[in-house]
């Protein structure tokens, strides 16, 4: 479960960032007052433009970054108190994570798993479980280097639920990523959900969005606009379609 | 958790082939190549200069004159001459500067007769003074010739040659040939080793962090249950050892080209490369070595996760190059030595303590002080890469 409560971010400007911002302001804020839960066994999706601070939000959550105000609460642990106590039960990927490149996949799931610690007994069990189900036997030994995009989400997939975590947080997983990868990761979200995960992800493909989501919160400007369960949103849509309802709520805001 | 980081970061590091280059290759390359190439090309050089015939024109209106008889009498072994006889000077520029002759000299008509009289005799010497071969040999010849007119003087003035020299002076050394040459060449141990070492951090370091932020596997690093100082601490230790591995290659590199390869043929200087290679010697040097690139380490690490890309880093880490590298250069001053000032100047400390341990001269207070300043140094380095790796604009790209 994750609950957050008034949470506020504002990041310290270098004098370069005020002189290009056109401001004397030290700080930017990104992400103001902003309060939301996510059950276990649902799918939260987390909505808005570029720049509208989700990234920033998912990113507090991960514990990558601490809020300037407000409480984070991973499965009842506070993330600003016990941080690493809130990441055991953490996944995390982004459709842009970074893999090692000089490393084998195998290499990298041990790796993660030890950091994890994942005891040797449940990793291989792990491993064989994921690598099946993502199909990863024929690449093991391979270099991430030399995977094809598609190998390396996989990958990055299998690195994320090593672990398996209680909550799994992404952040516009299948961005940049083809068709059929893309088809992988929302496999994978929809398989957390039956898992009973509790399970975020931010993203602006409103397909996505209608297909996987249960509850769904539209943040603009680093304030949450609209926050609903999706058959809420579904109910009271006073447009066509999904995306032209996201679009109508995000320019009554501006 | 700090060892399970600094073994991956290490594999990740031994993968990397522009580490494996700055840190195995050219560490212990580069010096068997510079000395084997500077002594090869010397000799060949200096043996063409011994058996090149020299091409000397003696310009008088006497052919049988003194001077020319003892010019000819000098035997091949001080170099193999021919000597031309001309009367005049006519053309001579043209000839020394199209190297048909490479040196004449102008012989006064008047020589034979001041040397009988005891004067004194103004030989002009034509010659090209970058040819700085010809002029070493003009020289040995002209010493020879002095030798023979001032002994046959002496003789005609029935005269002892101890007149001329009224003090014969002669030195007692207490130095050791070891001290001699570890205090001359000294310097040149500290000079490698922190260029190496220096070198050798800086890539791992740019890889482990620049690199990471580029590559986006920082955030993910990020979001484990594992502390940042114990992140922090697992990558420092994979630059330290690479420095380490660097600055101790170089060293290798230079022992096995003067040891194994002979590049240099001076028994004096063998003598203290044996002498220097006690297990005293090495331990001193790691035990100066260890601060030294986690010093190297912590100024780097700010630097590097600060940066945004690997060029970047390369161009920051650039100037603080030059600042380590300008103290090493003290190492080849001769009046500069470790004493209770000097040893507490890091970087310089360690440049003047190996001066001594080389020589075998070191006290063993002023080691402990120099060790003790690196080692606080480092500390406050440490601290620094620390605070500036909980920043969160800098670890996030």
């Amino acid at each position: 479960m994750i609950q957050v409560e008034n949470i506020r971010k504002e990041f310290e400007l270098t004098k370069k960032q005020q002189k290009e911002n056109n401001t004397t302001d030290k700080f930017a804020l990104a992400v103001e007052d902003v309060s939301f839960e996510c059950q276990p066994g649902r799918i939260f999706s987390l909505l808005g433009p570029n720049g509208a601070g989700k990234t920033t939000t998912l990113r507090m959550l991960a514990g990558i970054l601490k809020p300037s105000q407000g409480s984070i609460k991973i499965n009842g642990i506070d993330i600003q108190k016990q941080p690493n106590e809130a990441k055991k039960v953490i996944g995390f990927l982004t459709g842009s994570t970074g893999l090692y490149e000089r490393l084998t996949a195998n290499e990298i799931i041990a790796y993660f798993a030890k950091l994890y610690g994942v005891s040797d007994a449940d990793f291989e069990q792990r491993k064989e479980h994921l690598y099946t189900l993502l199909g990863m036997h024929d690449f093991q030994d391979q270099r991430i280097g030399r995977l094809s995009t598609g190998m390396k989400q996989k990958v990055s997939i299998a690195r994320t639920m090593i672990h398996d975590p209680d909550v799994v947080v992404f952040d516009e997983p299948t961005s940049g990523l083809d068709v059929i990868t893309a088809e992988n990761i929302i496999k994978l979200i929809s398989d957390c959900k039956t898992q009973g995960k509790t399970v975020i992800f931010s993203s602006h493909i409103m397909s996505e969005v209608d297909l996987l989501c249960d509850d769904l919160a539209i943040i603009h400007k680093g304030t949450i606009i609209h926050r609903s369960s999706m058959q809420d949103f579904r109910d009271h849509m006073q447009t066509k379609n999904l995306t032209e309802e996201f679009i109508r709520i995000i320019n009554e805001n501006n | 958790m700090i060892f399970t980081i600094f073994k991956k970061e290490l594999k990740d590091t031994l993968r990397d082939r522009r580490t494996i280059i700055a840190m195995i290759v050219v560490p212990i390359l580069v010096f068997p190549l510079i000395i084997g190439l500077s002594t090869t090309v010397t000799k060949h050089f200096a043996e063409q200069q011994k058996e090149e015939v020299l091409k000397i024109a003696l310009i008088s209106d006497k052919t049988d004159n003194q001077f020319s008889q003892t010019l000819a009498s000098i035997p091949d072994t001080l170099g193999p001459k021919e000597l031309i006889f001309r009367e005049d000077t006519l053309g001579l520029r043209k000839d020394i500067n199209n190297d048909s002759i490479q040196l004449a000299f102008f012989i006064p008509t008047s020589f034979d007769d001041e040397q009988a009289e005891n004067k004194q005799s103004t030989v002009l010497i034509f010659h090209k003074g970058v040819n700085v071969g010809n002029k070493a040999r003009v020289q040995t010849y002209l010493s020879e010739i002095k030798n023979t007119f001032l002994t046959q003087r002496f003789e005609r003035l029935n005269l002892d040659t101890q007149l001329i020299e009224p003090i014969a002076e002669q030195y007692i050394d207490f130095s050791s040939e070891k001290e001699v040459i570890g205090k001359l060449a000294g310097g040149v141990l500290p000079y490698l080793f922190i260029i190496f070492g220096f070198i050798g951090c800086m890539y791992p370091a740019i890889d482990l962090f620049t690199g990471e932020k580029e590559r986006k596997t920082l955030e993910t690093l990020l979001t484990t249950p594992v502390p940042r100082w114990k992140i922090l601490i697992g990558k420092m230790l994979v630059i330290v050892l690479s420095g380490i591995a660097a600055a101790s290659f170089s060293l290798l590199g230079l022992f096995l080209g003067l040891r194994v390869f002979n590049l240099v043929d001076n028994p004096a200087i063998m003598t203290v490369i044996d002498g220097i290679l006690t297990p005293t010697f090495i331990l001193s040097l790691f035990v100066l070595l260890l601060p030294l690139t986690i010093f190297f380490a912590g100024i780097m690490i700010p630097a590097t996760i600060y940066a945004k890309s690997f060029k970047e880093a390369q161009s920051v880490l650039t100037p603080v190059n030059f600042v380590v590298i300008l103290p090493t250069f003290i190492g080849f001053l001769p009046n500069i030595e470790l004493d209770y000032t000097t040893a507490f100047i890091p970087i310089v400390n360690i440049v003047l303590a190996t001066k001594e341990i080389v020589a075998g001269t070191i006290d063993p207070i002023l080691m402990i002080i120099s060790f003790m300043t690196m080692v606080a140094v480092a500390a406050l380095s440490v601290l620094f890469s620390y605070k500036r790796f909980g920043k969160e604009s800098n670890i996030i790209s």
